[in-house]
């Protein structure tokens, strides 16, 4: 076939290249690898990947490219003007039957028992591109370790390794540490971790996903499943506020693993261990599963669900006749969806009529809107950055990777300073920088803030690290004493601990929990005498635990992976989570709990309480939901946090 | 005109390895003219008008490879190849043994043309003796002033540092040999961006040969043009050429360029040994193709024996007789750059290997003609697809070999030994 060069279009920053025989234009410096997705042309990668700087190494992608003495790679090659690229004849074909029968001259050929098999990029490509049998003579290879443990969770089959330095680079080019190093060279060529010492990155579970065969695996997913048995449920992280993108995958009722799912606005497809490996804790079967009835004194019993909302809704009902309505006090949690905690705000406010209110143990003073400007991929445009004590990476580890990008592409300089680092002196390390992104976590706010303005010259930004999955979902609803939902000032209440306090010392005679809450059992004794002495204690829960042990009221909740909601991110993200496993419990999710349980004490305009109908009610009462949508950010304006 | 000495002119002197006896027959006044008589431009454009070519292999432009250093970028670096690895080549380690102190006169003249504060030798690990030789060198000329702060009052500053390699035949390569100057794996680098822009450190970089470096003086003293009277068009002044093989006296010999091959042969090297007759031979080194004894008559000039289906490459040329066989030279040289593959790509890596186990079966007779085709086909996929030269070169000498002598190859299929060993012993017998 033979094929024109596009004719030159306008000087708009972008080229036209011709690439089998179709024409598109990209922009300058754009790789003809790139260009060739962009019209739908797919050219086999190995050491290619998206995130990570060209080597072009192991000459998968070589194609023909007109003006050229030789066949060029593709992941390295840029466009030019009126390029003409071939990617589909006989040369090229050979080019790529060649590469893969050299890949597979020792290679172990063990795709039987190899956890990667059916999502290999070897085995894909050598079914697609590959010459189907080998010539290699000699029956004996070059033979390397099998199943090495790398560290806990990683373990490496150095046979399988097709070199392609894409681990090697991840630590280069992404975390910034160097654990794993490539030794002797030539057919020898191994890879291995540097000293033979075990990986202690905090990283490690990208690498599996960063090889693109079985070289490198998770040990908590050998032999589990084959990737066509799985069910992939994309959803949120639910370790931190960070809220990375993933996709749960479970086989037979079970999650087998989390596999990131790239949101280059949030995760950029990274992954920290604490949040990956923490699924096996979705699987237990340690779970609250009937509605009981446990009254002060009384005998317990099992009931229906219906039978427990009317319970609760009795109980609540005689403490407010009894008491009054600010005899009444409502936790919910981190963990909730924005869904649940919307109409926990409510049926707080609008129909018990209490303002002891939220959602963890500290105060959370009145927010700023700017604490929010600094949205996450806003990191990479800054020129330093100042990061105030270890809780905000500790809490959301991923955080790290995205300050280290900046570093490396950008040259940002990244300060990480002592949580309380004197304004003035952080103003003169940043002096000169043009972009500041200012990061704190949620205890340090009012710092953050003082350092911020003590910066000057420089357009400042700041960023609160909220705690939990739903930490921020939790203030932007309302889920705090004084700010309903939006920040609409409202009258004010206890926070987290005054709550506990209250109902301890009997001022508050009954509490309502949304959990499950783990921040809440941080706090100690309080919180086993805040259970004893209230009257009454209706406890929604999944886990049981401390407050589900001490419930008079007790109503199955559904776990994170269980049901449909949204939840938002540090920087205001509102993002889809969707289950993975079927509900334990026959029990209605916590949205309809809580809509029954406002019908039951009075509430006359409540619908059922459908997640979707919730999530489209919460929508049209907050301006910056609708406008954040499926994905997007909600970010508040000074007005609306008046 | 048998030879032409011009690096090689006071070899005969004794001890021109001491400082003063070099300074004696003429050393160093080189340098003290180009910072007299030159600016750094100026020297560039002599350089460039002399047409010297690189003689690490490629034949690059000198003059015109300085000229791609970004302006006013530093500091920049220049790094002195001494790497030399190539089978059949040892060129530079005689320059370094006999007169150290005239490659390190080269060094300087370069830094100074290419205003670099800091130079490197990069010298291959097994050469320790030479490595000993040019650290000895580099404070003898310190110690007198050349090396250091403002040498001879010109201003200009300038260290020299020498430093040993571990013995890798692909840290000859230039980017894998500033990666391994680096303290990195010794392995070639994606180019662009080429040294020139980003090289050591990440700062505009030039790698030279030793020898390219030791002509320096020379073109300085007397002058670009002169030197462009030397040799052919293409090819100006003298190369060193290595000689070994099948020969009466293998060793190295300053050649003014476009002299004939034969001459090299028949007057330097005293002509095939008693009862050897030229069967082939391969100029250039290792890496190059065969050429056959119809090619003598080629002149040693670059271009003229790249038409020939080979090249001069890094200055080697070994001869071979009527007994050599050449499925066993093949076999051998592929299993030098088996040996020798850095492991970065998937072509050279695992095609080296592929091949080495191919052409051991085929030595020892036991390959079939499917396997032969094998061979050949499996150099086809290697050969232009490798990241660095060194795989693609890892097939010139064995397809060569088997285009020129294809009966000889196939002689070997199925044969259950090598047939011209056999025939060998059968005459001797
Ligand atoms: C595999 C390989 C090995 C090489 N080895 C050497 C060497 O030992 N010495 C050398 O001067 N050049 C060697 N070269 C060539 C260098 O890359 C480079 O072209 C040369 O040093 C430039 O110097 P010149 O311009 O003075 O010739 C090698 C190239 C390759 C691809
Ligand atoms: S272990 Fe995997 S990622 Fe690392 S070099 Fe080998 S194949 Fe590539
Ligand atoms: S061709 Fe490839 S493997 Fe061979 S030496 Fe060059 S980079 Fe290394
Ligand atoms: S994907 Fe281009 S060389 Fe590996």
């Amino acid at each position: 076939m033979t094929q024109t060069p596009a004719a030159p279009g306008p000087d708009d920053g972008r080229v036209g290249v011709t690439i089998d025989g179709r024409e598109v234009r990209v922009p300058k410096g754009t790789l003809v690898l790139d260009a060739a997705t962009e019209l739908g042309i797919h050219i086999p990668i190995y050491c290619a990947h998206a995130k990570l700087d060209p080597v072009a190494v192991c000459r998968m992608c070589l194609v023909h490219i007109e003006k050229f003495p030789k066949p060029q790679p593709a992941c390295a090659t840029t466009v030019a003007e009126g390029m003409v690229v071939t990617t589909n004849n006989a040369e090229v074909t050979k080019l790529r039957e060649g590469v893969l029968e050299f890949l597979l001259v020792n290679h172990p050929l063990d795709c039987p028992v190899c956890d990667r098999g059916g999502e290999c990029d070897l085995q894909d490509f050598t079914f697609r591109y590959g010459p189907g049998t080998s010539r290699f003579p000699i029956t004996e290879k070059v033979h390397f370790a099998k199943a090495l443990p790398l560290s806990q969770h990683i373990e490496l089959d150095q046979e399988r390794c097709i070199l392609c330095w894409r681990c090697v680079r991840y630590y280069d080019e992404i975390t910034g540490e160097k654990e794993i190093v490539l030794q002797q060279r030539g057919v020898q060529t191994l890879v291995t971790t540097f000293n033979g010492e075990q990986l202690k990155s905090n990283f490690q579970g990208n690498l599996p996903e960063v090889c693109p065969v079985g070289a490198l695996t998770h040990r908590e997913y050998r032999f589990r499943a084959r990737p066509w048995e799985l069910q992939r449920a994309p959803s949120v992280c639910p370790e931190c506020s960070y809220g990375c993108n993933i996709n749960a995958d479970s086989r037979d009722f079970e999650i087998k693993r989390f596999a990131s799912r790239d949101n280059p606005l949030v995760d950029d497809m990274w992954l920290c261990d604490r949040g990956r490996y923490s699924f096996p804790q979705w699987n237990t079967s340690e779970r609250v599963r009937r509605p009981q009835l446990r009254p002060r004194g009384g005998e317990q019993r099992d009931v229906t669900a219906v039978e427990a909302i009317s319970a609760a809704a009795r109980e609540l009902r005689a403490v407010v006749d009894q008491h009054g309505s600010g005899a009444v006090g409502v936790l919910g949690s981190a963990l909730n969806t924005n869904e649940e905690l919307w109409l926990l705000g409510r049926l707080a406010r609008d129909v018990i009529g209490t303002p002891h209110i939220d959602h963890q143990l500290e105060p959370f003073e009145k927010l700023d809107p700017a604490e929010h400007a600094l949205g996450i991929a806003d990191i990479e445009e800054c020129d330093a950055l100042v990061v105030l004590g270890a809780e905000p990476e500790a809490e959301a580890p991923v955080l790290t990777l995205r300050l280290f990008k900046a570093e490396r592409k950008r040259g940002a300089r990244v300060h990480r300073l002592d949580h309380g680092a004197d304004p003035s002196r952080i103003a003169s390390a940043v002096r000169g920088a043009k972009t500041i992104g200012v990061i704190a976590d949620e205890t340090n706010r009012a710092h953050a803030a003082r350092v911020a303005a003590a910066i000057t010259g420089g357009a400042v930004r700041r960023l609160t690290v909220t705690r939990g999955v739903n930490g921020r979902g939790a203030k932007d609803m309302g889920v705090l004493p004084g700010l309903a939902a939006g920040y609409r000032s409202a009258p004010s209440g206890k926070h987290g601990r005054e709550i506990l306090e209250a109902a301890a010392s009997g001022a508050l005679r009954a509490l309502l929990i949304l959990g499950p809450n783990p921040a809440l059992e941080t706090a100690g004794d309080v919180l086993q005498r805040a259970l004893a002495r209230a009257d009454s204690v209706v406890v929604i829960d999944s886990r049981p635990g401390v407050c589900a042990g001490a419930a008079t009221v007790l109503i199955p909740g559904h776990a994170f992976f269980e049901k449909h909601g949204t939840v938002t991110n540090l920087e205001g993200r509102v993002q889809r989570i969707r289950p993975a496993l079927p509900p334990a419990t026959p029990t209605p999710t916590e949205t309809r709990v809580l809509s029954s349980l406002a019908a039951e004490l009075g509430a006359r305009d409540w619908d059922r309480g459908e997640p979707s109908a919730v999530n489209r009610a919460l929508r049209a009462a907050l301006a910056p939901y609708a406008a954040a949508g499926n994905g997007g950010r909600a970010t508040w304006v000074a007005e609306a946090v008046a | 005109m048998a030879e032409f000495p011009l690096l090689t002119k006071d070899f005969g002197t004794q001890d021109l390895h001491e400082r003063a006896v070099y300074e004696r027959t003429g050393g160093y006044q080189g340098l003290r003219e180009a910072f007299k008589r030159f600016t750094p431009e100026t020297l560039i454009a002599e350089v460039k008008t002399s047409g010297i070519r690189g003689r690490g292999g490629a034949g690059f432009p000198t003059g015109t490879k300085w000229s791609f250093l970004p302006k006013d970028v530093f500091p920049r670096y220049l790094c002195c190849n001494a790497d030399e690895s190539e089978p059949g080549c040892f060129k530079d380690r005689y320059l370094i043994d006999k007169s150290p102190h005239q490659l390190v006169e080269g060094v300087l003249i370069a830094s100074y043309a290419l205003q670099v504060n800091v130079a490197f030798i990069y010298i291959r690990g097994e050469y320790r003796d030479q490595r000993l030789l040019l650290e000895r060198a580099v404070e003898e000329a310190r110690a007198a002033g050349f090396i250091g702060k403002n040498i001879l009052g010109s201003g200009f500053d300038c260290d020299v540092i020498v430093h040993g390699g571990a013995g890798a035949y692909i840290c000859g390569e230039e980017t894998a040999l500033i990666d391994s100057l680096e303290g990195l794996r010794g392995q070639p680098r994606l180019k662009p961006p080429f040294p020139a822009v980003k090289g050591l450190y990440g700062q505009p970089t030039v790698v030279n040969n030793v020898e390219t470096l030791c002509n320096l003086p020379h073109i300085v003293q007397r002058g670009g043009e002169w030197f462009k009277s030397l040799g052919t068009e293409g090819s100006t002044g003298t190369r060193l050429f290595c000689c070994s093989g099948h020969i009466k006296k293998p060793g190295t010999y300053e050649m003014l360029l476009g002299t004939p091959i034969r001459e090299l042969l028949e007057e330097e090297c005293g002509g095939m040994r008693t009862g050897s007759t030229l069967k082939a031979f391969q100029p250039g080194g290792g890496s190059m193709q065969v050429l056959l004894p119809e090619h003598v008559d080629l002149p040693l000039d670059m271009n003229e024996v790249q038409k020939a289906g080979s090249s001069l490459g890094a200055g080697a040329m070994i001869f071979m007789d009527q007994d050599t066989c050449l499925v066993d030279v093949s076999m051998r040289l592929v299993d030098f750059y088996q040996h020798e593959s850095c492991g970065k790509c998937v072509p050279c890596r695992e095609g080296t290997y592929f091949e080495s186990q191919l052409m051991h079966k085929l030595e020892a007779g036991h390959a079939t003609p499917a396997e032969l085709a094998t061979l050949s086909d499996i150099c086809a996929n290697m050969d232009g697809r490798c990241f660095c030269p060194l795989g693609d070169t890892a097939t010139w000498f064995v397809m060569s070999a088997y285009k020129h002598f294809r009966d000889e190859f196939e002689a070997h299929c199925n044969a259950g030994e090598c047939p011209v060993k056999a025939r060998a012993r059968e005459r001797a017998a």
